[in-house]
């Protein structure tokens, strides 16, 4: 009868089914790729949770090792989860509302004021982190109302790298760019002889204000006046650049990867990006040289900080804080640090690592960078940055694509921000 | 409805066919060739209509780390199946069939439910799952990926079951069948093109679905290949040939189930529909 | 599909338990998973969250301040016009394609069957790639589309960076994503209308576009209806495209309701939750009265 018929056809495909979910389940558990690592190596004292944001590190990766050994010397067991990092604000937001947060959250930099002032992260007072080594000016994006959150786990800024043979064919020398009227020259000359200028990204989220801040910053505009004359002038730099072609369309839409993609095809002269690419940069295939982004007037511009913060997030159970610390200070450890700085081609957050790293010519020029560059949350803006970056990159969006005049769209931004920041 | 052109006229329609399936899977043809596009011709002007400097590194990668992700991906396609057809079947002979009062309402419901956005949905399940301790699990996925296709499922079923003449319910009412039996036994039979149809598009939702899988299984042992995607999505840097390589992969499986299952689609959506 | 709205037929006292009993799983599935969600939507749209009061629960009740803020946003007025643009066009586009490819394909040709199971492909791909592929192809310098049209001596296009364009360019990217639902809805409606019809007609001396319009068309009307509604409730919902081909802008040019909703909640570093359900809500409330417009006509097509 048609039942029985449908009847084994149901069970047959129930029978597949178990089976691949058998199979899926035992391969997962063997192979493991997925974020989390095993948590065999720790020991018996519970298991301790973390989230950071780089899904790109599987459970074999030396990162989720590093996690584990921490983990196995301060007795426990580790989760580790990866997550896309734009994603990871909001997660940890609902998790903390529902009590889920995790014991360890490594998040970026300029979210770590917003999610203090939330109440969701412990300050160094209550968790006994030390923080005698780090920079100041890299801590400083982790501080809010005088109380420090969290522990940098490294960090990274902006620089130009230049394609030396482009520049050559061009017949322009490196040591004349020092300001923007000569950078602009430059660019004028790579185009008539036939290469694209510069890439860089200005897209509508907080990579495109993490872009544009060298060049604000070295106009010598301030974050708390974004209409100014000297802010109107470093927007109206850009608009220039894609108005005479010197920069390519698409920086409207590019992020810093798809930027550093234009510039790997070695047809642009600069590109604006940042010390992660230097695997990257090792990879392209041409002779590349890194130097900072020029102030207005010659000297080098002020860079935003990138790069994460190790943040201990408050729990029910203050009792876990103890191991969590320990957890924490092995990760920023100076050894461990400089082994996690290399892999993500981040500069250390303390002296005894950057002393390491600026004994190789190649990161010298970055340390430097770090050392001049600044946080986006500093200058006492704390939570106030995210509330004046989205005016700010919606204001470049405009000025670039046309609808706006450079000053005009810094007009509308500043009211946005000033209304937001009241 | 038969064609009533003349034999002559086949072959042209089948090379219009073609030339029509080729315009609209140009892009797809354009993943591939992404996928086994080398980094630095990401973004080379012009761009490269074939991969001339092909290169393997996406498609090593997947093959490497995604496989585990495309059996997580079947099971929750398969489960979400399942779990569909067993809510929505019995609703949709409800309201074709028994029509108990106040089953307009209901599905009313159902056509607002379908409103709701993902984002929505996925937080209020986050909560939910939390508190029922099934957050970052498989079986939990399953039911919300359900949730995109009970609704939709219920209005096919009701559709196609109201088209079941009234002899056959009639008939299976003499022999004594309740209307279990009668369910079991005379409707699920005869419906078998919408439960592939319904199956059909409950397997595809739940493949290519990522909201829920990234908000409920963002940390789960088991997940699908929505979110392995994001082992190239890093911090600040992006794979995309493996990106794109992954997506290949993971459309071979559920190409091949369409191909299989489009006979039986054909005729499951809407047969009651129409002779209204 | 009009048995969702009749009125019900007489029936037996036992009929309707097990009416009941039968719609019981669906009934709490319902419950369970849709009433929670817009409830808490809801909730978030009535209260004043800043993220401290989120993470603590005890956000103030301030009533319809966060819709009034809403009202009065500069983005509302665009975001609403961009989103009937773009619902009507995409929906237009993806019908009257699905419906010409369904009629083209049910002429039963050699290969017919795999080719419209391969134009199901577009359905398989996670948005993320689909998007992103669209957005490679509409690239202003390394974009495949450009280079065509180069070819053809045509100037380059900013597609996805200019204001004039983005709206158009996602548009496109929408329609080939929601022409696969359209073609298999209407080709099986196209298969239930009975061939004898037609056979009357063409030895009539009907030509196939009267057959068409005459005697097709008509009887596809619930189906139509059917694929529009549920094509206009998935439209509307649509913000991964958009978000990934051009965030809604550049300075809001394809912002729509839904990518302004996720732009307050989600995508900035300081989440303004509020607001974000205020707007998700508006959109439920749009796809309500749509739904409740293609109720009325059911029943004016009852009555007729």
């Amino acid at each position: 009868m048609k039942a029985q018929s449908i009847a084994r056809r149901v069970a047959c495909a129930g029978l597949a089914l178990a089976v691949t979910g058998g199979a899926a389940a035992c391969s997962k558990t063997s192979s493991s790729p997925s974020a989390s690592s095993g948590g065999s190596q720790g020991g018996g004292g519970g298991t301790y949770t973390v989230w950071d944001p780089y899904p790109q590190f599987d459970g074999s990766s030396d990162w989720s090792k590093l996690l584990d050994k921490c983990g196995s010397d301060a007795g426990v067991s580790i989760k580790r989860t990866g997550y896309d990092t734009s994603d990871l604000t909001n997660k940890e937001l609902l998790a903390a509302q529902q009590g889920n947060s995790p014991d360890v959250l490594i998040v970026d930099n300029p979210v770590v004021s917003t999610l203090a002032d939330a109440g969701v992260l412990t300050d160094t007072g209550q968790t006994s982190l030390d923080t005698s080594g780090i920079s100041p000016n890299l801590l400083a994006a982790g501080q809010l109302a005088g109380k420090t959150y969290g522990i940098p786990i490294g960090a990274n800024t902006l620089a130009l790298y230049y394609n030396k043979a482009v520049l050559s064919a061009a017949g322009v020398d490196i040591a004349s760019v020092k300001d923007w009227p000569s950078l602009t020259a430059a660019l004028a000359k790579v185009k008539a002889a036939g290469k694209k200028g510069i890439t860089f990204s200005a897209i509508g989220t907080e990579e495109g204000s993490f872009q544009f801040l060298p060049w604000f910053w070295g106009s010598g505009a301030n974050l708390t006046k974004l209409d100014s004359s000297q802010a109107a002038s470093a927007l109206s730099l850009w608009t220039d650049w894609l108005k005479k072609g010197y920069a390519p369309n698409s920086v409207i839409n590019n992020t810093q990867t798809t930027s550093w993609q234009e510039f790997a095809t070695g047809q642009y002269a600069f590109s604006e990006n940042g010390t992660w690419q230097l695997a990257n940069a090792k990879k392209a295939g041409f002779d590349y040289g890194i130097i900072p982004i020029p102030a207005m007037s010659g000297g080098t511009a002020a860079a935003p900080t990138g790069g994460e913060f190790v943040t201990i997030p408050v729990q029910s159970k203050t009792d876990r804080y103890a191991t969590t610390q320990k957890l924490v200070a092995c990760l920023t450890s100076a050894d461990n640090a400089y082994a996690t700085d290399t892999t993500l081609s981040y500069i250390g957050a303390t002296q005894a690592v950057q002393t390491k790293q600026a004994a190789s010519p190649d990161l010298k020029p970055w340390v430097d960078a770090v050392a001049a560059a600044k946080g986006r949350t500093s200058d006492n803006l704390g939570t106030k940055y995210p509330k004046i970056s989205q005016p700010l990159w919606t204001a470049m969006q405009a000025a670039l694509s046309g609808s706006a005049s450079p000053a005009s769209a810094l007009g509308t931004a500043q009211s946005a921000a000033a209304a937001a920041t009241k | 409805m038969r064609s009533l052109g003349s034999r002559t006229k086949k072959p042209l329609l089948t090379g219009v066919g073609l030339v029509l399936t080729a315009l609209m899977l140009f892009p797809v043809y354009w993943m591939v060739n992404e996928s086994f596009t080398r980094d630095q011709d990401m973004r080379k002007d012009p761009p490269n209509w074939f991969p001339v400097h092909g290169t393997f590194e996406g498609y090593r990668a997947v093959l490497h780390q995604q496989l585990p992700y495309l059996g997580t991906s079947l099971l929750i396609g398969l489960g979400t199946v399942a779990l569909t057809l067993a809510v929505a079947a019995p609703a949709g002979y409800s309201l074709a069939k028994l029509r108990p009062r106040g089953g307009g309402v209901l599905g009313f419901v159902l056509l607002i439910a379908q409103m709701i956005p993902g984002i929505i949905m996925a937080m209020g399940f986050y909560v939910i799952y939390l508190k029922l301790g099934i957050l970052n699990s498989a079986p939990g996925l399953i039911v919300a990926d359900s949730t995109i296709a009970v609704p939709f499922g219920v209005l096919v079923f009701a559709a196609f079951m109201s088209g079941i003449p009234e002899e056959l319910m009639q008939a299976a009412k003499t022999d004594g069948a309740g209307p279990l039996r009668t369910f079991w036994s005379i409707v699920m039979p005869v419906s078998r093109n919408a439960v592939v149809t319904v199956s059909l598009f409950a397997f595809l939702w739940a493949w290519s679905d990522f909201i829920f899988a990234n908000t409920l299984d963002g940390g789960g042992d088991q997940q699908p290949i929505t979110l392995g995607i994001y082992h190239y999505i890093g911090n600040n840097n992006q794979q995309w040939n493996a990106i794109m390589a992954t997506a290949v992969v993971a459309s071979i499986p559920a190409t091949v189930l369409l191909i299989v299952a489009q006979r039986y689609v054909a005729a499951g959506v809407t047969a009651g529909a129409v002779k209204d | 599909m009009s048995t969702l709205t009749q009125t019900p037929a007489p029936r037996r006292p036992s009929g309707r338990w097990a009416g009941w009993a039968f719609l019981a799983p669906v009934t709490v599935y319902l419950v369970a998973f849709y009433a929670y969600p817009m409830y808490r939507n809801i909730d978030l749209s009535l209260r004043h969250y800043t993220v401290r009061s989120f993470v603590d629960g005890d956000a103030p009740f301030t009533g319809l301040a966060n819709y009034s803020k809403v009202f009065s946003d500069p983005t509302f007025a665009p975001a609403l016009e961009h989103t009937l643009i773009f619902t009507f066009v995409s929906l237009f586009f993806q019908f009257w394609i699905g419906m010409g490819l369904a009629v083209f394909f049910s002429k039963h040709f050699r290969l017919s069957a795999t080719l419209r199971a391969l134009f199901l492909v577009p359905w398989l791909l996670p948005l993320i790639v689909s998007a992103s592929t669209w957005s490679w192809m509409l690239n202003s310098d390394s974009g495949v589309v450009n280079h065509a049209l180069h070819a053809f001596g045509i100037a380059p296009v900013d597609w996805l960076t200019s204001p004039t364009w983005s709206l158009a360019s996602v548009i496109v990217a929408n329609i080939w994503i929601g022409i696969p639902f359209n073609l298999v809805v209407l080709y099986s409606g196209l298969q239930a209308v009975p061939a004898d019809m037609y056979e009357a007609a063409a030895l009539d001396g009907a030509s196939a576009w009267q057959r068409f319009w005459k005697i097709t068309f008509p009887l596809l009307r619930p189906v139509s209806a059917i694929t529009l509604l549920l094509g206009l409730v998935y439209t509307l919902k649509v913000f991964d495209i958009i978000w990934i081909m051009t965030k809604g802008g550049p300075a809001g040019s394809s912002t729509t309701f839904a990518t302004w909703s996720y732009r307050l909640g989600f995508g900035n570093l300081l989440p303004e939750f509020g607001p974000g359900a205020a707007v998700g809500n508006l959109l439920v409330v749009m796809a309500l009265a749509f739904g409740l417009i293609y109720i009325r006509a059911q029943r004016k097509q009852q009555v007729a």
